[in-house]
C-alpha cells in the first residue's frame, strides 16, 4: 500500500528524510521501500542558474551558468524550462548518474559545457523527462542533492502482512509512529451525531438474513448532494498515494478509506429501486453487473447487497454499476458495513477478484470503524459535495463483536523475550496499540481496541511489548542446554561420503525440476502423482524417475559444445501406487549418466575413451570400493522400471540396491534429443546410505612374494567372460588373490566363433613363499574346472 | 592418359604386396626398394612423364606425386619397433597435462552443507519429511486456518483438496513434535513447491533450511544469539544484520533477518524466524505452558545466490556445465 508523508504529517508530527520514516516503519513490522533510490545519486549537487542565454549554433539549446556554491561554470542545456535563478539538479564532471552514465567535459555545437543539469528521469526519481528538475528555495547551492530529496519525498510502498488489517490506513500506520516516537497523535473528528427523529428510517430499512455473515450494517442518507470535480485538497491527497479522482463523491470514499481504513460504498440512492436493503447470500443463477462493467454470475459463495429483490453490490467486494453514483445523482445512500473476512474471502476467491475493500474486510475490519467511517463520510458529503445530511442512521447490529480480556503476565514475557522489559514500557506500549490496561507489576488485564483483531492472546501481547520495545533492544544470549536427541544427528550423514565419492570419480551434480509434462512421465510404467492446479502442462505431475531430467541435461549441454559428460542427480521420485496420501511413495534415489567421451585423445594418449558402460561399471566399482563394501555384485537382468535396458542389477547382501545399464532409447526420442546412446546407474539411496558408514577392519599386509602367471584360454564366443573369472576366484585354494582378464584375441587362427582370453592370475600365501609346486595345482585345477565348465582350451 | 593407367596400377599393386605389411626388416627393405628405389617402380613413372604431351604433364605430375605421398607414408606408418622413430632426449614440461575427469559439486549442495554444518556445530540434529503432505502438516497445524488470508502467502499445488506439495519444510516439524517429546533443536532441509511463475527471481519449486529449537527456557534472545552465530560464520564475522519484525501464521512474534551488502547500497532479506506460537503446540499436544522454542526458515536458493553472485535462479536447475564447472 502506498503512503504518503505528508499525510501522515496531519496526524503525528514527524522530522527525518523519508529514508528514516521508511527505517523506522520497516523496524514496527511495517516493511516500508521507497519507491526511490536515492543511493546512486551521492554525486550530484544542488547548483544554481546565475545566468542563461540562447545558444549560438543551436535553436533548442540554452548556454547557461551555473553555480555550485565555489565556482561557475558552463553549462550547455537542452530543457524548455530551464531560466534564470533556478535551484537546479547539478551533475558536475565526473559524477556518475543511475545507469552508469559518467559526465565529462564536452563542447556541444561548439560551446564548452562542465556538466549536467537534470530532469527527474536521468536521476531516476520519475519518467519526468519533459524538462529538468526544479528544487524549490530551500536548496542551497553546493549542497547534497540526496540530502534534499530525501525530505522531499513523500511517497512510501507498504507491504503490509495479513495481521495488521488495522496498518491499511494512514491513521493506522501514524498510530504505530506516534508510540515509537512518543508523540501525540491527532485523530480527526469522528464523533457521531445526535438527531431528534431518525428520519433516515422512513428512506432505508434493512434486513439481515444471517448474521455470520453480516454482523453489522450502517446505512444512511446524504440528499441534494452535487456531483463534480473534487477541491484541490482532495485531488492531490488521493494523487499521493497514487489514486486518480474520479468525482467528489467516489473521492470521498475513497480518501476515507485511506485515511482510517475502513471501506464505505454509495449508492445512488434513486436507483435502489426500493427502500429495503436485504442482505442475502447469492442464489444459482443470479447475475450482477459491477462497476468495472464486468457481468458476473453469483452463487451462494458470495454475499450479496439486495434491495429486495436483486442485487445492488456484491458485499465487501465491489458494488453494481447500476446502482453507481453518476454525476445526475441527487441523493447518496452510504453503506458502512463489518462483514465476516472468511465469508468475504470466499466470496472474493469464488470471483477471482481482490480489491481495496475485499482485501481489508478479508483480513478482519474494525466493527467500531463502520461507524466512524460513516460520520466521516456525511461531514465531507457535507464540506465537499453540498449535501444535506438525513437526520438518522440505520444501525443494525445483530452479533456484536467485542474484545475479551486478556491477562499478560511477567512471567511469560520474561521466558520468552529473555530479557527485562520495564513495567512502565510495557503499559505505555500496550495502551499506545489502544489497550485499556489494568493492573500492577505482575500481571495486567489488557482488553485490545476494537481495530486489531490479531490480538487474541497473551503471546499477542507480548509480541506487541517486544515488537515496540524494539527487536535490535533484545540481547542475544548464547547459552545452549545440553546435547538432545538421538544416535545420529545427521540421517544423511552417508550422502555426504557418496556425493564426494562420486564428484571425486568425475561425476558433476545437477538438481532438475521434479515437475514434468505427461509426455516425459509416460515413458515409464509407473501411476504418477498429479496435480490439480498445474502451472503448466509441461509441469503437471511429479517425475518418476531422474532419468528424463539428466537426459536434459545431456541434451542441453550436447546443443552447447559440452558433448563429453558424466552428471549425477540426487532426490526423490514420486509414484502413485495406490490412490490417496498414504498410497504415494516417495523414492529417495541416486542417479547418474554418462555421455560421449569418458577422456580424449591427446598428446597423452592415441585414442579416444569412450563414456561406456565399462566406465560407467568401474565409477561404481570405485564407489564401493571407497564404501569399503567388498560384497557387491552385478547380476544381469532385462531391464529395471526407471528407465534402464540391458542391465545389471547391483547386489549387496542378496538385495538388488541399484542398476546399471543403458538407458532406454525411448527418453530420446519422445523427448527429441538429440543424444548418443547414454548410460546410466540408479541407486536406492537409503540402502545405499545404510552402507556408506560401513568401517573398513584392516587386515595385516602379507610380506611374502607374489607369483603371477597368465593363462590363454580358448573358448565359445558365447561364453561370458565374468563367469570364467567367477569360476576362477573360486577355485584359488585361498592363494589366489587376484585375477583379471588382460586381454580378449579375436583372429580366423584362433577359430570362427572362438576367441582366445589371456589371463593373468596373482598368487601369494599369508604364511610362506609359495613355490612352483603349490601354484601349479592351484593352476591345474582352474584349467581342469574351467575346460570342464565352459568347454575351454589352453591355447 | 596412359600414365595415369600405370599409376593406378602400381598404387594397386603396392596394395596388395603390402597387405599384411610385413613385420622383418628384411621383406620392408626390399618391399621399399622394389617401389620407392632409386630405380623402383615409382622412379620409372617419373621417367615415363618425358611421353607424356605437355597440356597434361601438370595433372600427371600432381597424380604422381600422391602416389609417391602415399607409399612414403605407408612406409613411415609402419616402420617397426622403434626404428624409424627419433630420439625424445628431454621431457616437455610445458605441455599440457593429462586430462582428469573432474566433477563439480553442484553450488546448492555446497550451501546446504555449510548451512548443516554450522547448525550441526552448536548442537542441532538434521531431520528429513515428505515432499507429498496433508493440509493438516502443511497448514492447518501449523496455525493456517481454513480461509485465512495468511493462505495466500504461498501459492499452493494441490494434488487433492486435502493434499499438497509442501510449501514449506515447516511440516516436518509438526511430524517431529508428534514423533518425539520436546525437547528437540533440528534442521530440516528439503524441497518444497510453489505455485509461481517461473523467471530470474522464482522457481516452481526450491529449497528450504527449516530449523527448530523447543526447550523449557528457550527465549527470543536465544534465537537472536544462534541466528547471529549462524549470519556470522555463513556471511563473514563483520556482517551487518538486523532482526525486523514481521508476520508469520506458525510464530509469534515472527522476525525476518536481513543482512546489509554494501555493494547494493541495501538490506537483503536472508531468512524469516520466531517463537513457536502456542497454537502450534497445542496441535501436537505439546503444552504451552510448559514448553517454549522457536523457529526459522531460510530458502537455500536465495542464501546460495547472494554468496556466490548468481543472479538467474533458473540457471541451478539447467544442469549447464559452463556455469556448474564454476563450482
Amino acid at each position: 500500500m502506498k503512503i504518503s508523508i505528508d499525510w501522515l504529517k496531519s496526524f503525528i508530527s514527524l522530522e527525518g528524510s523519508t529514508q528514516d520514516i521508511a527505517d523506522q516503519l520497516t523496524m514496527l513490522g511495517l516493511e516500508a521501500e521507497l519507491n526511490v533510490v536515492t543511493s546512486k545519486l551521492g554525486d550530484i549537487i544542488i547548483g544554481e542558474v546565475t545566468s542563461r542565454k540562447k545558444h549560438p549554433n543551436a535553436d533548442r539549446l540554452s548556454l547557461c551558468e551555473v553555480y555550485d556554491g565555489n565556482e561557475t561554470y558552463p553549462v550547455v542545456c537542452g530543457a524548455p524550462n530551464v531560466d534564470k535563478g533556478q535551484k537546479i539538479a547539478f551533475a558536475p564532471v565526473g559524477a556518475v548518474l543511475p545507469g552508469d552514465f559518467k559526465i565529462s567535459k564536452a563542447k556541444i555545437r561548439g560551446e564548452v559545457s562542465q556538466g549536467m543539469i537534470c530532469s527527474e528521469r536521468e536521476l531516476g526519481i520519475s519518467e519526468e523527462h519533459d524538462g529538468i528538475m526544479v528544487l524549490n528555495d530551500v536548496a542551497k547551492p553546493g549542497q547534497s542533492f540526496t540530502k534534499y530529496i530525501d525530505s522531499h519525498l513523500d511517497q512510501i510502498e507498504l507491504d503490509i502482512t495479513p495481521n495488521r488489517p488495522d496498518c491499511f490506513s494512514h491513521l493506522g500506520v501514524a498510530r504505530d509512529l506516534a508510540i515509537q516516537l512518543e508523540t501525540p497523535l491527532e485523530i480527526p473528528d469522528y464523533s457521531p451525531r445526535s438527531f431528534k427523529s431518525n428520519e433516515a428510517e422512513s428512506f432505508v430499512s434493512i434486513s439481515i438474513e444471517d448474521k455470520n455473515d453480516c454482523p453489522r450494517y450502517i446505512a444512511g442518507v446524504v440528499k441534494n448532494v452535487k456531483v463534480g470535480d473534487s477541491p484541490n485538497w482532495l485531488k492531490s491527497r488521493l494523487e499521493s498515494v497514487g489514486q486518480r479522482s474520479i468525482n467528489n463523491i467516489v473521492d470521498i470514499s475513497n480518501f476515507v478509506l485511506m485515511e482510517m481504513g475502513h471501506p464505505t460504498h454509495m449508492f445512488d440512492y434513486d436507483q435502489l429501486g426500493s427502500k429495503e436493503i436485504l442482505i442475502r447470500r447469492g442464489k444459482k443463477g443470479e447475475k450482477i453487473t459491477t462497476l468495472d462493467e464486468v457481468e458476473r454470475n453469483v452463487s451462494s459463495n458470495e454475499l450479496l447487497i439486495t434491495n429486495g429483490k436483486d442485487p445492488v453490490a456484491i458485499a465487501g467486494i465491489m458494488g453494481g454499476l447500476e446502482s453507481a453514483v453518476t454525476d445526475s445523482t441527487t441523493t447518496v445512500l452510504i453503506e458502512s458495513a463489518y462483514f465476516d473476512p472468511p465469508t468475504v474471502r470466499k466470496g472474493a476467491k469464488a470471483l477471482g477478484m481482490s480489491t481495496d475493500a475485499s482485501k481489508r474486510f478479508e483480513r478482519g475490519a474494525d466493527p467500531n470503524g463502520a461507524e466512524k467511517a460513516f460520520w466521516r463520510t456525511v461531514g465531507l458529503l457535507e464540506e465537499v459535495a453540498g449535501g444535506e445530511w438525513v437526520p438518522g442512521i440505520v444501525d443494525p447490529y445483530p452479533k456484536q463483536i467485542t474484545q475479551n480480556e486478556i491477562t499478560l503476565t511477567r512471567e511469560k514475557l520474561d521466558i520468552l523475550s529473555g530479557c527485562d522489559i520495564s513495567d512502565d514500557f510495557i503499559i505505555r506500549a500496550l495502551k499506545g496499540i489502544g489497550c485499556d490496561v489494568n493492573g500492577k507489576s505482575k500481571s495486567w488485564q489488557c482488553t485490545p481496541p476494537s481495530w486489531r483483531p490479531d490480538i487474541e492472546r497473551e503471546v499477542d501481547l507480548i509480541e506487541e511489548v517486544i515488537r515496540l520495545f524494539g527487536y535490535e533492544n533484545v540481547p542475544s544470549k548464547y547459552h545452549y542446554e545440553g546435547i538432545m536427541n538421538g544416535d545420529q544427528p545427521d540421517p544423511h550423514k552417508g550422502l555426504s561420503k557418496i556425493l564426494s565419492i562420486i564428484s571425486g570419480l568425475g561425476f558433476t551434480q545437477v538438481f532438475n525440476n521434479s515437475l514434468q509434462s505427461e509426455e516425459k512421465i509416460s515413458i515409464l510404467d509407473f501411476e504418477s502423482v498429479k496435480m490439480m492446479n498445474p502451472l503448466s502442462d509441461t509441469m503437471s505431475q511429479l517425475r518418476t524417475s531422474l532419468f528424463p531430467g539428466l537426459m536434459e541435461n545431456v541434451d542441453f549441454n550436447i546443443k552447447n559444445g559440452h558433448p563429453n559428460l558424466m552428471l549425477f542427480e540426487w532426490g526423490n521420485v514420486f509414484e502413485q501406487a495406490e490412490s490417496g496420501l498414504k498410497g504415494i511413495r516417495e523414492k529417495f534415489q541416486l542417479a547418474g549418466i554418462v555421455h560421449g567421451q569418458f577422456t580424449k585423445a591427446s598428446v597423452h594418449r592415441e585414442q579416444d575413451q569412450p563414456a561406456d558402460y565399462h566406465v560407467l561399471k568401474g565409477a561404481i566399482d570405485g564407489l564401493f570400493s571407497r564404501m569399503n563394501v567388498d560384497k557387491a555384485s552385478y547380476e544381469l537382468v532385462d531391464e529395471n522400471p526407471y528407465g534402464l535396458g540391458n542391465c545389471s542389477a547391483i547386489v549387496v547382501d542378496k538385495t538388488p540396491i541399484g542398476y546399471i545399464g543403458m538407458i532406454s532409447p525411448r527418453f530420446a526420442s519422445t523427448m527429441q534429443l538429440d543424444t548418443d546412446l547414454c548410460y546410466g546407474f540408479q541407486f536406492d539411496l537409503n540402502a545405499l546410505i545404510a552402507i556408506a558408514d560401513k568401517q573398513p577392519s584392516y587386515a595385516g599386509i602379507v610380506n611374502y612374494p607374489v607369483v603371477e602367471r597368465d593363462l590363454n584360454f580358448v573358448m565359445d564366443e558365447s561364453i561370458r567372460v565374468g563367469d570364467v573369472m567367477d569360476t576362477i576366484s573360486k577355485n584359488g585354494r585361498g592363494i589366489l588373490i587376484q585375477s583379471e582378464p588382460i586381454n580378449i584375441f579375436r583372429h580366423k587362427s584362433v577359430g570362427e566363433g572362438q576367441k582366445a582370453i589371456a589371463i593373468n592370475l596373482v598368487f601369494q600365501s599369508a604364511s610362506k613363499t609359495l613355490e612352483d609346486k603349490d601354484v601349479n595345482s592351484v593352476i591345474d585345477g582352474i584349467i581342469k574346472v574351467v575346460s570342464n565348465k565352459f568347454g575351454a582350451k589352453l591355447r | 592418359m596412359i600414365l595415369k593407367e600405370s599409376i593406378e596400377s602400381v598404387r594397386n599393386s603396392f596394395r596388395a604386396d603390402s597387405d599384411p605389411f610385413p613385420t622383418d626388416d628384411q621383406s620392408v627393405e626390399s618391399l621399399r626398394v622394389k617401389y620407392l628405389g632409386r630405380k623402383g617402380l615409382v622412379a620409372g613413372l617419373f621417367a615415363g612423364m618425358k611421353d607424356i604431351d605437355g597440356k597434361d604433364r601438370p595433372m600427371a605430375g600432381q597424380l604422381l606425386n600422391e602416389l609417391k605421398q602415399e607409399l612414403t607414408l605407408a612406409f613411415e606408418s609402419n616402420s617397426p619397433g622403434e626404428k624409424g622413430k627419433t630420439e625424445v632426449n628431454d621431457v616437455d614440461y610445458t605441455l599440457p597435462g593429462l586430462a582428469f575427469p573432474i566433477g563439480h559439486v553442484h553450488p546448492l549442495q555446497q550451501t546446504m552443507d555449510e548451512i548443516k554444518s554450522i547448525f550441526m556445530d552448536v548442537g542441532f540434529s538434521v531431520a528429513y519429511g515428505p515432499e507429498v503432505d496433508d493440509d493438516f502438516h502443511n497448514f492447518s497445524a501449523l496455525n493456517f486456518p481454513p480461509e485465512h488470508p495468511a493462505r495466500d502467502m504461498q501459492d499452493t499445488f494441490f494434488i487433492d483438496p486435502e493434499t499438497v506439495l509442501r510449501t514449506h519444510t515447516s511440516n516436518v516439524q509438526i511430524h517431529l513434535m508428534e514423533e518425539q517429546e520436546p525437547p528437540l533443536r533440528h534442521i530440516v532441509p528439503g524441497r518444497v513447491y510453489r505455485n509461481e511463475a517461473i523467471s530470474f527471481k522464482s522457481y516452481c519449486l526450491f529449497h528450504q533450511v527449516e530449523g527448530i529449537y523447543v526447550d523449557k527456557h528457550v527465549s527470543f534472545a536465544d534465537q537472536k544469539g544462534i541466528l547471529e552465530y549462524f549470519v556470522k560464520r555463513m556471511f563473514g564475522p563483520n556482517t551487518k544484520m538486523r532482526f525486523r519484525p514481521s508476520f508469520f501464521p506458525f510464530t509469534e512474534p515472527s522476525a525476518e533477518v536481513d543482512i546489509w551488502s554494501e555493494q547494493r547500497g541495501q538490506w537483503l532479506e536472508i531468512l524469516g524466524c520466531g517463537m513457536v506460537d502456542p497454537e502450534v503446540f497445542k496441535s501436537v499436544n505439546v503444552d504451552p505452558d510448559i514448553w517454549h522454542g522457536f523457529a526459522f526458515g531460510m530458502g537455500l536458493e536465495r542464501i546460495c545466490m547472494l554468496k556466490y553472485g548468481i543472479d538467474d535462479i533458473r540457471l541451478l536447475y539447467q544442469g549447464d556445465m559452463r556455469f556448474l564447472e564454476q563450482f
